[in-house]
């Protein structure tokens, strides 16, 4: 945990406005005596920085480049709208560079999304939790130990998150500088929710359509909480699902001025459709 | 106390004395013949120190007169005890049996009791562990043991005599008395003059006794009646008197006043593993097991049940451990198992299975190696705090393009 003292601590009921610096000064060097150096700092926090997506758009509009390291964010989408193929597509895009952890407490996740989006299975641990105490307390301990991105999966949040579990996560997180995406679930519990620092929205805008097959998903996706830009920006991707006949999987980014249509007959140009 | 409220057992190790092992040792032809290995009694007397069973069977006992035991066995291989050479292979047994409990007491070198309290994730079951110390004692000795476990040291020791060799043989919970029933009044600890008068009145097997009060047998033999009442019940309370040895590795912490909560214990784990981590730099080893033992402010009060005056765990992870960072996850999870219900007074940590230390060459790490092993490691402290299953490494099966998950990855939890 960090602790950030401003320099601009007023003392009343004293008789001066002036910080105490001798007291002040014990008590934070005593702090960081106790809890090890960094506990305390003064000023601003220092910049985050973000674990690069792989899509130019999705990292500019997050505000911090990226995933936010050290903090929590959440994917959120209706049905079918590509928010849980997104999540797979930025763990097997994560893997290919680190470490990813993916704490699986609906107990039903296919890990072979990620080998079909062309990422690397051999930096992957899967979790998969007999109680949720289990889940959260590997979560805390891979994501100190060192992984880049730990994907938390489930169905029913308020089941499965205990009331310390966040915060406890969030400690770890800051601890290993990793970053926490969650996926699935519509209802979150008061006390996850308000630990959340960036939250997309996502939902489809059609499907991208080759040789009379569905190749794709064209999607667009919004920012609807951050805490290092104001909400409401969003951007547009194409997601190539994994097809024998594609040459690229995974993520693409759109520009936002490209109309859908384009887009796609650029796609079937390119397929030879 | 009933031994339906006592939780934790004693094992019970019956061996040949060391003085017959070593004697068989250097002469093995003499293997089931009649043999006599003697020694200096009390007052400088030449006595029997051990005797092989074939002259066990001619009526020889251990502490007998040398001339009279070569009286009632004449055929017998009289052979001299090497002391120092049973005082080595004495000092070699004990260090082993301490690797499995540090409450071992060793008996009269043909005898040993090792506490089995505790807690190992390995072996959670007594029998398992008694197992375990048989195990160890064999590879020691050279000759296997028989084990007994039962809820007190009699019955134990009874359990003992009762097993083959090789064997463990487990008092039934809860029937301790009628496990003891059949057992002769004979082979009762009681003095010679109490057992013939317990034969005068019929009373041959503990059973017999067990059907008359502890008034009626207090009347008849004093204080001895007492004792008789409470071992036939299976009631006895008499418990080991642990030897113990330094470890060859570890640290030891005495609190300042007593510690009750296990949150204020938790807190001065990093100092623990601080302080084994630099004994084991010191030595230039890694350990593959540690063992956490609390003990009581002052010794009386008992610590973790109603008669355990110590606490004490281990934790056995897959990659021998070298610095406290390593240590601490283990260390962690023993103090997590711990409730103490009296205030702590020292804290100990030991380390066993000392190895060589791990070594990773920096400059060759391809890529993301070190950031792997450091997930791995805490990979396994996971797996040893809830156990395998829990976390997954998955790979594509090669060759096959099936569509079912379970068909076409391969899963391992290692």
């Amino acid at each position: 945990m960090v602790v950030s003292v401003s320099s601009e601590l007023t003392w009343h009921g004293r008789g001066s406005t002036k910080p105490r610096a001798g007291a002040l000064g014990l008590a934070l060097s005593s702090l960081n005596l106790r809890y090890g150096p960094g506990m305390v700092h003064t000023g601003a926090p220092p910049l985050l920085q973000g674990l690069p997506t792989g899509v130019d758009a999705l990292d500019r509009i997050t505000g911090c480049q990226g995933l936010p390291r050290g903090r929590i964010s959440r994917l959120t989408g209706g049905s079918a709208s590509g928010a849980f193929d997104l999540g797979m597509a930025l763990a097997a895009e994560v893997s290919r560079s680190a470490a990813v952890v993916i704490i699986d407490f609906s107990l039903s996740l296919d890990l072979g999304y990620i080998e079909a989006y062309r990422g690397e299975l051999d930096s992957c641990w899967l979790v998969r939790p007999r109680k949720p105490e289990e889940g959260w307390a590997a979560a805390r301990a891979l994501a100190k130990a060192g992984a880049a991105l730990c994907l938390l999966v489930a169905e029913d949040w308020h089941r499965l998150t205990p009331s310390a579990a966040p915060t406890a996560l969030l400690t770890a997180l800051s601890e290993g500088d990793c970053a926490a995406l969650l996926l699935g679930g519509r209802l979150i519990p008061a006390a996850l929710k308000e630990r959340i620092s960036l939250e997309l929205e996502c939902w489809r805008l059609d499907w991208a359509l080759a040789h009379g097959d569905v190749c794709g998903l064209r999607m667009e996706t919004q920012v609807i909480r951050s805490h290092w830009g104001a909400p409401g920006s969003s951007c547009r991707m194409q997601l190539h699902f994994p097809r024998a006949y594609q040459m690229q999987v995974g993520l693409e980014g759109l520009a936002e001025t490209v109309p859908v249509e384009d887009s796609e007959a650029e796609l079937l140009q390119a397929v030879g459709g | 106390m009933t031994d339906e409220h006592r939780k934790t057992h004693l094992a019970c190790l019956t061996f040949p004395h060391l003085a017959l092992v070593l004697a068989l040792r250097a002469h093995p032809e003499l293997s089931g013949e009649p043999v006599l290995v003697g020694g200096e009694g009390l007052g400088g007397r030449r006595v029997v120190l051990a005797a092989s069973p074939a002259a066990r069977a001619k009526g020889v006992i251990r502490g007998q007169d040398w001339r009279r035991a070569g009286v009632l066995c004449p055929l017998a291989a009289r052979l001299e005890a090497d002391l120092a050479a049973v005082a080595e292979l004495r000092q070699q047994a004990r260090l082993a049996l301490a690797s499995c409990s540090p409450l071992v007491e060793w008996g009269d070198d043909a005898s040993a009791y090792v506490d089995l309290a505790g807690s190992d994730p390995v072996r959670p079951e007594e029998g398992a562990r008694a197992a375990q110390c048989g195990r160890v004692l064999k590879e020691a000795l050279g000759t296997t043991p028989s084990v007994g476990v039962g809820p007190s040291r009699f019955s134990a020791w009874v359990a003992a005599q009762l097993a083959a060799p090789g064997r463990v043989r487990l008092v039934p919970p809860g029937q301790t008395a009628e496990f003891l029933a059949t057992w002769p009044v004979s082979r009762l600890p009681l003095p010679p003059e109490t057992t013939e008068r317990l034969m005068q009145f019929g009373l041959r097997t503990c059973g017999d006794c067990a059907a008359i009060t502890m008034v009626d047998l207090q009347r008849q033999f004093g204080p001895d009646g007492i004792l008789l009442h409470r071992l036939c019940r299976g009631l006895d309370t008499a418990w080991i008197d642990p030897w113990r040895e330094p470890p060859p590795c570890g640290v030891r912490r005495v609190l300042a006043g007593g510690v009750e909560d296990s949150e204020s214990l938790r807190f001065g784990a990093a100092e623990l593993a601080r302080g084994l981590a630099q004994e084991l730099a010191r030595q230039g080893r890694a350990a593959g097991r540690i063992r956490l033992i609390l003990r009581g402010e002052d010794g009386s009060q008992p610590l973790a049940s109603a008669d355990e005056k110590v606490w004490w765990g281990e934790v056995a992870p897959p990659v021998p451990m070298a610095t406290a960072d390593e240590l601490m996850g283990p260390l962690l999870s023993l103090f997590s198992r711990a409730y103490p219900q009296a205030p702590v007074g020292v804290v100990e940590l030991e380390a066993f299975d000392l190895v060589a230390p791990p070594v990773s060459q920096v400059g060759l790490w391809q890529g993301r190696a070190a950031n792997r092993e450091v997930i791995q490691r805490a990979v396994n402290r996971l797996h040893d705090r809830f156990g395998l299953g829990l976390v997954w490494r998955v790979e594509v099966r090669p060759g096959h393009l099936g569509d079912v998950p379970e068909e076409r990855l391969v899963w391992s939890s290692r």
